[in-house]
Protein backbone atom coordinates (compact mmCIF):
# COMPACT_ATOMS: atom_id res chain seq x y z
CA UNK A 1 0.00 0.00 0.00
CA UNK A 2 1.69 3.17 -1.18
CA UNK A 3 1.31 6.05 1.20
CA UNK A 4 2.84 9.36 0.23
CA UNK A 5 4.94 11.14 2.79
CA UNK A 6 5.74 14.82 2.45
CA UNK A 7 8.87 14.18 0.47
CA UNK A 8 7.31 11.51 -1.70
CA UNK A 9 8.96 8.50 -0.07
CA UNK A 10 7.23 5.18 0.36
CA UNK A 11 6.74 3.64 3.78
CA UNK A 12 9.98 1.70 3.88
CA UNK A 13 12.19 4.02 1.95
CA UNK A 14 15.14 5.65 3.65
CA UNK A 15 16.35 9.14 2.93
CA UNK A 16 19.49 9.46 0.79
CA UNK A 17 22.55 8.36 2.76
CA UNK A 18 26.00 9.88 2.56
CA UNK A 19 29.08 8.99 4.53
CA UNK A 20 32.68 10.09 4.37
CA UNK A 21 35.58 9.02 6.54
CA UNK A 22 38.90 10.58 7.47
CA UNK A 23 37.67 14.13 7.09
CA UNK A 24 39.28 15.69 10.17
CA UNK A 25 43.01 16.21 10.09
CA UNK A 26 43.82 16.00 13.78
CA UNK A 27 41.39 13.34 14.94
CA UNK A 28 42.63 9.77 14.89
CA UNK A 29 39.42 8.67 13.19
CA UNK A 30 36.52 10.68 11.88
CA UNK A 31 33.36 10.22 9.88
CA UNK A 32 30.39 12.27 8.82
CA UNK A 33 27.03 10.64 8.27
CA UNK A 34 23.99 12.23 6.75
CA UNK A 35 20.50 10.88 6.21
CA UNK A 36 18.61 13.41 4.15
CA UNK A 37 19.10 16.72 5.96
CA UNK A 38 20.25 15.26 9.27
CA UNK A 39 24.03 15.42 9.47
CA UNK A 40 26.31 14.28 12.27
CA UNK A 41 30.09 14.45 12.56
CA UNK A 42 31.95 11.96 14.75
CA UNK A 43 35.60 12.15 15.82
CA UNK A 44 37.55 9.45 17.66
CA UNK A 45 40.71 10.02 19.67
CA UNK A 46 42.61 7.11 21.05
CA UNK A 47 43.39 4.70 22.44
CA UNK A 48 45.26 6.86 24.94
CA UNK A 49 46.86 5.67 28.15
CA UNK A 50 44.91 5.87 31.38
CA UNK A 51 41.29 5.36 32.34
CA UNK A 52 38.93 7.41 34.42
CA UNK A 53 38.22 6.62 38.04
CA UNK A 54 35.88 3.73 38.82
CA UNK A 55 36.51 2.12 35.48
CA UNK A 56 37.67 -1.44 35.04
CA UNK A 57 41.45 -1.43 34.60
CA UNK A 58 41.38 -4.65 32.62
CA UNK A 59 39.30 -3.16 29.85
CA UNK A 60 39.46 -0.19 27.56
CA UNK A 61 37.15 2.65 28.46
CA UNK A 62 35.03 4.47 25.89
CA UNK A 63 33.94 7.99 26.66
CA UNK A 64 31.37 9.81 24.57
CA UNK A 65 30.92 13.56 24.35
CA UNK A 66 27.82 14.85 22.61
CA UNK A 67 27.88 18.38 21.31
CA UNK A 68 24.50 19.76 20.26
CA UNK A 69 24.14 22.19 17.41
CA UNK A 70 23.08 25.05 19.67
CA UNK A 71 22.42 25.57 23.34
CA UNK A 72 23.80 24.22 26.57
CA UNK A 73 24.46 20.61 27.32
CA UNK A 74 21.54 19.22 29.28
CA UNK A 75 19.86 16.01 30.29
CA UNK A 76 18.99 14.98 26.74
CA UNK A 77 22.62 15.18 25.65
CA UNK A 78 23.72 13.19 28.68
CA UNK A 79 21.16 10.55 27.85
CA UNK A 80 22.40 10.31 24.28
CA UNK A 81 25.95 10.00 25.57
CA UNK A 82 24.97 7.14 27.82
CA UNK A 83 23.08 5.29 25.10
CA UNK A 84 25.95 5.71 22.68
CA UNK A 85 28.50 4.59 25.25
CA UNK A 86 26.61 1.39 26.01
CA UNK A 87 26.14 0.62 22.33
CA UNK A 88 29.76 1.21 21.45
CA UNK A 89 30.96 -0.80 24.43
CA UNK A 90 29.08 -3.81 23.18
CA UNK A 91 30.60 -3.69 19.69
CA UNK A 92 34.20 -2.82 20.55
CA UNK A 93 36.57 -5.47 21.82
CA UNK A 94 37.55 -3.90 25.10
CA UNK A 95 40.17 -6.41 26.21
CA UNK A 96 42.66 -5.69 23.43
CA UNK A 97 43.98 -2.46 24.94
CA UNK A 98 43.44 -2.59 28.71
CA UNK A 99 43.76 0.58 30.74
CA UNK A 100 43.23 2.96 27.85
CA UNK A 101 40.57 5.53 27.01
CA UNK A 102 39.03 6.09 23.62
CA UNK A 103 37.10 9.33 23.25
CA UNK A 104 34.26 9.66 20.79
CA UNK A 105 33.00 13.16 20.13
CA UNK A 106 29.72 13.63 18.32
CA UNK A 107 28.92 17.01 16.83
CA UNK A 108 25.41 17.60 15.56
CA UNK A 109 25.61 19.61 12.37
CA UNK A 110 21.94 19.51 11.48
CA UNK A 111 18.97 17.80 13.08
CA UNK A 112 16.06 16.78 10.89
CA UNK A 113 14.84 13.67 12.69
CA UNK A 114 16.64 10.33 13.19
CA UNK A 115 19.44 12.08 15.09
CA UNK A 116 20.44 9.26 17.42
CA UNK A 117 20.63 6.63 14.67
CA UNK A 118 22.76 8.94 12.53
CA UNK A 119 25.03 9.52 15.51
CA UNK A 120 25.41 5.79 16.13
CA UNK A 121 26.20 5.19 12.47
CA UNK A 122 28.69 8.05 12.37
CA UNK A 123 30.39 6.88 15.58
CA UNK A 124 30.71 3.34 14.25
CA UNK A 125 32.29 4.51 11.00
CA UNK A 126 34.66 6.80 12.89
CA UNK A 127 35.76 3.89 15.10
CA UNK A 128 36.46 1.81 11.99
CA UNK A 129 38.43 4.72 10.54
CA UNK A 130 40.53 4.95 13.71
CA UNK A 131 41.30 1.25 13.68
CA UNK A 132 39.77 0.51 17.07
CA UNK A 133 39.33 -3.29 17.32
CA UNK A 134 35.66 -4.13 16.89
CA UNK A 135 33.64 -7.29 17.11
CA UNK A 136 31.03 -6.25 14.55
CA UNK A 137 29.71 -3.19 12.83
CA UNK A 138 26.44 -1.71 13.95
CA UNK A 139 23.86 0.16 11.92
CA UNK A 140 20.97 2.04 13.35
CA UNK A 141 17.47 2.86 12.17
CA UNK A 142 14.64 4.97 13.40
CA UNK A 143 11.03 4.13 12.80
CA UNK A 144 7.81 5.62 13.99
CA UNK A 145 4.25 4.49 14.40
CA UNK A 146 1.68 6.83 12.93
CA UNK A 147 -1.72 7.49 14.36
CA UNK A 148 -3.33 5.34 11.72
CA UNK A 149 -1.21 2.37 12.72
CA UNK A 150 1.27 2.47 9.87
CA UNK A 151 4.99 2.22 10.46
CA UNK A 152 7.40 4.60 8.74
CA UNK A 153 11.13 4.15 8.49
CA UNK A 154 13.47 7.07 8.88
CA UNK A 155 11.10 9.89 9.77
CA UNK A 156 12.17 13.47 9.46
CA UNK A 157 11.74 16.04 12.19
CA UNK A 158 8.32 17.32 11.20
CA UNK A 159 6.74 13.94 11.47
CA UNK A 160 8.74 12.66 14.39
CA UNK A 161 7.72 15.41 16.73
CA UNK A 162 4.23 14.15 17.24
CA UNK A 163 4.49 10.40 17.07
CA UNK A 164 5.79 7.57 19.21
CA UNK A 165 8.95 6.18 17.69
CA UNK A 166 11.73 3.81 18.45
CA UNK A 167 15.40 3.65 17.55
CA UNK A 168 17.12 0.35 17.02
CA UNK A 169 20.76 -0.59 16.58
CA UNK A 170 21.23 -3.74 14.65
CA UNK A 171 24.26 -5.84 13.80
CA UNK A 172 24.77 -6.22 10.10
CA UNK A 173 25.38 -9.42 8.16
CA UNK A 174 28.78 -10.74 7.36
CA UNK A 175 29.29 -12.65 10.55
CA UNK A 176 29.05 -16.40 10.21
CA UNK A 177 27.19 -18.26 12.83
CA UNK A 178 29.12 -19.28 15.87
CA UNK A 179 27.93 -22.40 17.65
CA UNK A 180 25.16 -22.68 15.16
CA UNK A 181 23.28 -19.58 16.27
CA UNK A 182 23.09 -16.86 13.69
CA UNK A 183 24.31 -13.62 15.16
CA UNK A 184 23.64 -11.53 12.16
CA UNK A 185 20.93 -8.94 12.51
CA UNK A 186 20.88 -9.08 16.27
CA UNK A 187 19.53 -6.10 18.16
CA UNK A 188 21.99 -4.33 20.44
CA UNK A 189 20.09 -1.27 21.55
CA UNK A 190 16.49 -0.28 21.37
CA UNK A 191 15.25 3.10 22.52
CA UNK A 192 11.61 4.06 22.43
CA UNK A 193 9.69 7.24 23.01
CA UNK A 194 6.00 7.50 23.50
CA UNK A 195 3.36 4.85 23.80
CA UNK A 196 2.72 2.00 21.40
CA UNK A 197 1.33 -1.49 21.60
CA UNK A 198 3.59 -4.50 21.95
CA UNK A 199 2.55 -5.76 18.52
CA UNK A 200 3.40 -2.44 16.96
CA UNK A 201 6.81 -2.58 18.63
CA UNK A 202 7.61 -6.01 17.24
CA UNK A 203 6.35 -4.92 13.85
CA UNK A 204 8.72 -1.95 14.04
CA UNK A 205 11.56 -4.33 14.86
CA UNK A 206 10.84 -6.43 11.81
CA UNK A 207 10.66 -3.46 9.50
CA UNK A 208 13.80 -2.05 11.05
CA UNK A 209 15.70 -5.28 10.49
CA UNK A 210 14.68 -5.36 6.86
CA UNK A 211 15.76 -1.76 6.30
CA UNK A 212 19.03 -2.37 8.11
CA UNK A 213 20.23 -4.73 5.41
CA UNK A 214 20.18 -1.81 2.99
CA UNK A 215 22.15 0.28 5.46
CA UNK A 216 24.73 -2.41 6.01
CA UNK A 217 25.19 -2.85 2.25
CA UNK A 218 25.80 0.86 1.99
CA UNK A 219 28.34 0.77 4.82
CA UNK A 220 30.19 -2.15 3.30
CA UNK A 221 30.35 -0.53 -0.14
CA UNK A 222 31.57 2.67 1.43
CA UNK A 223 34.37 0.89 3.30
CA UNK A 224 35.46 -0.99 0.20
CA UNK A 225 35.50 2.12 -1.92
CA UNK A 226 37.40 4.27 0.51
CA UNK A 227 39.95 1.65 1.38
CA UNK A 228 41.74 2.27 -1.90
CA UNK A 229 41.46 6.01 -1.70
CA UNK A 230 42.99 7.38 1.46
CA UNK A 231 43.33 11.08 0.78
CA UNK A 232 43.18 13.46 3.72
CA UNK A 233 41.31 16.72 3.76
CA UNK A 234 43.59 19.70 4.23
CA UNK B 1 28.72 -25.65 9.90
CA UNK B 2 26.69 -23.75 7.31
CA UNK B 3 28.68 -21.32 5.24
CA UNK B 4 26.41 -18.55 4.05
CA UNK B 5 28.72 -17.12 1.40
CA UNK B 6 28.67 -19.11 -1.79
CA UNK B 7 32.44 -18.80 -2.23
CA UNK B 8 34.95 -20.15 0.25
CA UNK B 9 36.41 -17.84 2.90
CA UNK B 10 39.85 -17.90 1.31
CA UNK B 11 38.50 -15.65 -1.43
CA UNK B 12 38.79 -12.80 1.08
CA UNK B 13 42.54 -12.74 0.50
CA UNK B 14 43.62 -9.44 -1.06
CA UNK B 15 40.12 -8.00 -0.75
CA UNK B 16 38.69 -5.56 1.74
CA UNK B 17 37.26 -6.95 4.93
CA UNK B 18 35.12 -5.26 7.50
CA UNK B 19 35.13 -5.86 11.29
CA UNK B 20 33.18 -9.00 12.01
CA UNK B 21 33.87 -10.79 8.73
CA UNK B 22 34.89 -14.38 9.28
CA UNK B 23 37.93 -14.85 7.10
CA UNK B 24 38.90 -18.40 8.01
CA UNK B 25 36.94 -21.34 9.21
CA UNK B 26 39.23 -23.52 11.27
CA UNK B 27 36.91 -26.50 11.41
CA UNK B 28 37.55 -27.13 7.73
CA UNK B 29 41.33 -26.99 8.05
CA UNK B 30 42.90 -29.74 10.09
CA UNK B 31 46.46 -30.28 11.24
CA UNK B 32 47.72 -26.91 10.15
CA UNK B 33 49.50 -24.25 12.14
CA UNK B 34 48.36 -20.79 11.19
CA UNK B 35 50.04 -17.57 12.24
CA UNK B 36 47.76 -14.61 12.76
CA UNK B 37 49.09 -11.11 12.38
CA UNK B 38 47.53 -7.77 13.25
CA UNK B 39 43.83 -7.17 12.98
CA UNK B 40 42.67 -10.78 13.28
CA UNK B 41 41.31 -12.58 16.28
CA UNK B 42 40.28 -16.11 17.03
CA UNK B 43 36.79 -16.87 18.22
CA UNK B 44 36.59 -20.63 18.88
CA UNK B 45 36.66 -22.06 15.37
CA UNK B 46 36.39 -18.89 13.36
CA UNK B 47 39.04 -16.30 12.63
CA UNK B 48 37.37 -12.93 12.29
CA UNK B 49 38.57 -9.47 11.40
CA UNK B 50 38.83 -6.74 14.03
CA UNK B 51 39.75 -3.91 11.70
CA UNK B 52 38.73 -2.82 8.24
CA UNK B 53 41.45 -3.34 5.69
CA UNK B 54 42.85 -5.73 3.11
CA UNK B 55 43.42 -9.33 4.10
CA UNK B 56 46.89 -10.53 3.13
CA UNK B 57 48.34 -13.99 3.06
CA UNK B 58 51.96 -15.01 2.84
CA UNK B 59 53.05 -18.61 2.37
CA UNK B 60 53.08 -20.91 4.12
CA UNK B 61 50.64 -19.88 6.80
CA UNK B 62 50.63 -16.19 7.73
CA UNK B 63 47.45 -14.11 7.60
CA UNK B 64 47.15 -10.47 8.52
CA UNK B 65 45.06 -7.38 7.83
CA UNK B 66 46.81 -4.48 6.18
CA UNK B 67 45.36 -1.11 7.09
CA UNK B 68 46.59 2.41 7.55
CA UNK B 69 45.83 4.25 10.76
CA UNK B 70 46.99 7.35 12.55
CA UNK B 71 47.77 5.44 15.76
CA UNK B 72 50.41 2.78 16.09
CA UNK B 73 50.25 -0.78 17.43
CA UNK B 74 53.70 -1.59 18.90
CA UNK B 75 55.46 -4.63 17.42
CA UNK B 76 58.85 -6.08 18.30
CA UNK B 77 61.79 -5.10 16.08
CA UNK B 78 60.00 -2.05 14.63
CA UNK B 79 61.98 1.17 14.33
CA UNK B 80 60.03 4.15 15.60
CA UNK B 81 60.45 7.84 16.31
CA UNK B 82 59.61 8.66 19.89
CA UNK B 83 59.33 11.88 21.86
CA UNK B 84 60.56 12.04 25.46
CA UNK B 85 57.70 12.85 27.83
CA UNK B 86 59.33 12.29 31.21
CA UNK B 87 62.40 10.74 32.77
CA UNK B 88 62.49 8.49 35.80
CA UNK B 89 65.36 6.86 37.70
CA UNK B 90 65.52 3.77 35.51
CA UNK B 91 63.66 4.69 32.34
CA UNK B 92 62.76 7.49 30.05
CA UNK B 93 59.03 7.66 29.27
CA UNK B 94 58.56 7.97 25.52
CA UNK B 95 55.46 8.68 23.50
CA UNK B 96 55.31 6.51 20.37
CA UNK B 97 51.69 7.18 19.37
CA UNK B 98 50.58 3.86 20.81
CA UNK B 99 47.98 2.99 23.42
CA UNK B 100 50.56 3.24 26.23
CA UNK B 101 53.72 5.18 26.91
CA UNK B 102 56.91 3.25 26.20
CA UNK B 103 59.92 2.83 28.46
CA UNK B 104 63.50 3.43 27.32
CA UNK B 105 65.90 2.00 29.91
CA UNK B 106 68.54 4.48 30.90
CA UNK B 107 71.30 1.96 30.13
CA UNK B 108 70.04 0.93 26.68
CA UNK B 109 72.77 2.84 24.81
CA UNK B 110 76.03 1.74 23.33
CA UNK B 111 78.56 1.76 26.16
CA UNK B 112 75.87 2.87 28.59
CA UNK B 113 76.77 2.71 32.28
CA UNK B 114 75.39 4.36 35.39
CA UNK B 115 78.05 7.04 35.06
CA UNK B 116 77.23 8.29 31.56
CA UNK B 117 73.45 8.38 31.46
CA UNK B 118 72.37 10.72 28.66
CA UNK B 119 70.30 13.72 29.63
CA UNK B 120 67.30 14.09 27.35
CA UNK B 121 65.02 17.05 27.84
CA UNK B 122 61.27 16.67 27.57
CA UNK B 123 60.44 16.93 23.87
CA UNK B 124 63.61 15.35 22.48
CA UNK B 125 63.05 13.32 19.33
CA UNK B 126 64.69 9.89 19.32
CA UNK B 127 65.09 7.16 16.72
CA UNK B 128 64.49 3.89 18.57
CA UNK B 129 63.92 0.19 18.21
CA UNK B 130 61.08 -1.66 19.92
CA UNK B 131 62.46 -4.49 22.05
CA UNK B 132 59.39 -5.76 23.87
CA UNK B 133 55.73 -5.26 23.06
CA UNK B 134 53.68 -7.55 25.26
CA UNK B 135 49.99 -7.41 25.90
CA UNK B 136 49.01 -5.24 28.83
CA UNK B 137 52.54 -3.96 29.49
CA UNK B 138 54.22 -0.77 28.39
CA UNK B 139 56.45 -1.40 25.36
CA UNK B 140 60.19 -1.32 25.91
CA UNK B 141 62.57 0.45 23.57
CA UNK B 142 66.29 0.59 22.98
CA UNK B 143 68.84 2.88 21.36
CA UNK B 144 71.01 0.02 20.16
CA UNK B 145 70.53 -2.69 17.59
CA UNK B 146 70.35 -6.35 18.51
CA UNK B 147 74.10 -6.69 18.85
CA UNK B 148 74.52 -3.67 21.13
CA UNK B 149 75.92 -1.15 18.62
CA UNK B 150 74.50 2.33 18.26
CA UNK B 151 73.73 1.98 14.52
CA UNK B 152 72.11 5.41 13.92
CA UNK B 153 69.71 5.08 16.87
CA UNK B 154 69.51 7.95 19.34
CA UNK B 155 68.54 11.62 19.32
CA UNK B 156 67.84 13.40 16.03
CA UNK B 157 69.15 16.94 15.95
CA UNK B 158 67.78 19.83 13.87
CA UNK B 159 65.51 19.00 11.00
CA UNK B 160 61.72 18.85 10.98
CA UNK B 161 59.39 16.08 12.18
CA UNK B 162 55.88 15.60 10.89
CA UNK B 163 53.20 12.96 11.42
CA UNK B 164 51.77 10.68 8.79
CA UNK B 165 49.71 7.52 8.78
CA UNK B 166 51.29 4.13 9.39
CA UNK B 167 50.48 3.10 5.80
CA UNK B 168 52.54 5.94 4.35
CA UNK B 169 55.45 5.11 6.68
CA UNK B 170 55.45 1.55 5.42
CA UNK B 171 55.39 2.74 1.80
CA UNK B 172 58.35 5.04 2.44
CA UNK B 173 60.33 2.16 3.88
CA UNK B 174 59.45 -0.36 1.18
CA UNK B 175 62.02 -1.64 -1.26
CA UNK B 176 62.41 -0.84 -4.15
CA UNK B 177 62.54 2.79 -3.11
CA UNK B 178 59.27 4.66 -2.94
CA UNK B 179 58.77 6.80 -6.12
CA UNK B 180 58.46 10.10 -4.26
CA UNK B 181 61.76 9.60 -2.41
CA UNK B 182 63.49 8.57 -5.60
CA UNK B 183 62.20 11.58 -7.49
CA UNK B 184 63.21 13.94 -4.67
CA UNK B 185 66.60 12.30 -4.33
CA UNK B 186 67.47 12.99 -7.96
CA UNK B 187 67.35 16.74 -7.44
CA UNK B 188 67.71 17.42 -3.71
CA UNK B 189 70.05 16.24 -1.03
CA UNK B 190 68.42 15.54 2.32
CA UNK B 191 68.40 12.97 5.07
CA UNK B 192 65.30 11.27 6.36
CA UNK B 193 64.29 9.03 9.25
CA UNK B 194 61.01 7.15 9.01
CA UNK B 195 59.32 5.70 12.07
CA UNK B 196 56.84 2.90 11.55
CA UNK B 197 54.62 4.62 14.08
CA UNK B 198 53.67 7.35 11.62
CA UNK B 199 56.40 9.92 12.24
CA UNK B 200 58.89 11.15 9.66
CA UNK B 201 61.92 13.39 10.25
CA UNK B 202 63.61 15.31 7.44
CA UNK B 203 66.84 17.27 7.59
CA UNK B 204 68.72 19.17 4.89
CA UNK B 205 71.17 22.02 4.52
CA UNK B 206 68.57 24.70 3.78
CA UNK B 207 65.04 25.17 5.15
CA UNK B 208 63.59 25.37 1.61
CA UNK B 209 64.72 21.86 0.87
CA UNK B 210 63.28 20.58 4.12
CA UNK B 211 59.89 22.17 3.41
CA UNK B 212 59.73 20.88 -0.17
CA UNK B 213 60.69 17.36 0.88
CA UNK B 214 58.15 17.35 3.73
CA UNK B 215 55.33 18.64 1.53
CA UNK B 216 56.12 16.15 -1.21
CA UNK B 217 56.00 13.25 1.23
CA UNK B 218 52.78 14.43 2.87
CA UNK B 219 51.07 14.84 -0.51
CA UNK B 220 52.15 11.47 -1.84
CA UNK B 221 49.87 9.29 0.25
CA UNK B 222 47.02 8.75 -2.13
CA UNK B 223 48.83 9.20 -5.43
CA UNK B 224 49.96 6.55 -7.87
CA UNK B 225 53.59 6.29 -9.00
CA UNK B 226 53.14 8.46 -12.06
CA UNK B 227 51.16 11.06 -10.13
CA UNK B 228 53.82 11.18 -7.43
CA UNK B 229 56.55 11.90 -9.96
CA UNK B 230 54.48 14.65 -11.58
CA UNK B 231 53.72 16.18 -8.17
CA UNK B 232 57.40 16.22 -7.20
CA UNK B 233 58.38 17.85 -10.52
CA UNK B 234 55.74 20.48 -9.99
CA UNK B 235 57.02 21.28 -6.48
CA UNK B 236 60.64 21.38 -7.57
CA UNK B 237 59.85 23.69 -10.48
CA UNK B 238 58.42 26.22 -8.04
CA UNK B 239 61.56 26.56 -5.98
CA UNK B 240 64.01 26.82 -8.81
Amino acid sequence: MEVDREDGRSQNQLRPLACSRNILHRAHGSASWSQGDTKVLAAVYGPKAGTKKNENLRKACIEVIWKPKTGQIGKLEKEYEMILKRTLQSICILTVNPNTTTSVIIQVVNDDGALLPSAINAACMALVDAGIPMRHLAVSICCCVARDGLVYIGPNQARRGSLPNSVHSVLPEGSLSVQGEPIENGIITSVTHGRMSVDDYFYCLERGRAASTKLSDFVRRNLQQQSTDSSKAG
Amino acid sequence: MEIKQSSSPTSFIDSTVVPGDVVLDLSSMTNQTIKLGGGLRQDCDAISAMKAGTLRFSKPNKYWIESSQKRYVPCVEDTVLGIVVDSKADNFLIDIKGPALAFLPVLAFEGGTRRNIPKFEVGTLLYLRVVKANFGMNPELSCTDASGKAAEFGPLKDGYMFETSTGLSRKLLSSPTCPVLEALGKKLSFEIAVGLNGRVWVNAASPDTIVVAANAIMNSESLSTAQQIIMVEHLLKNIQ
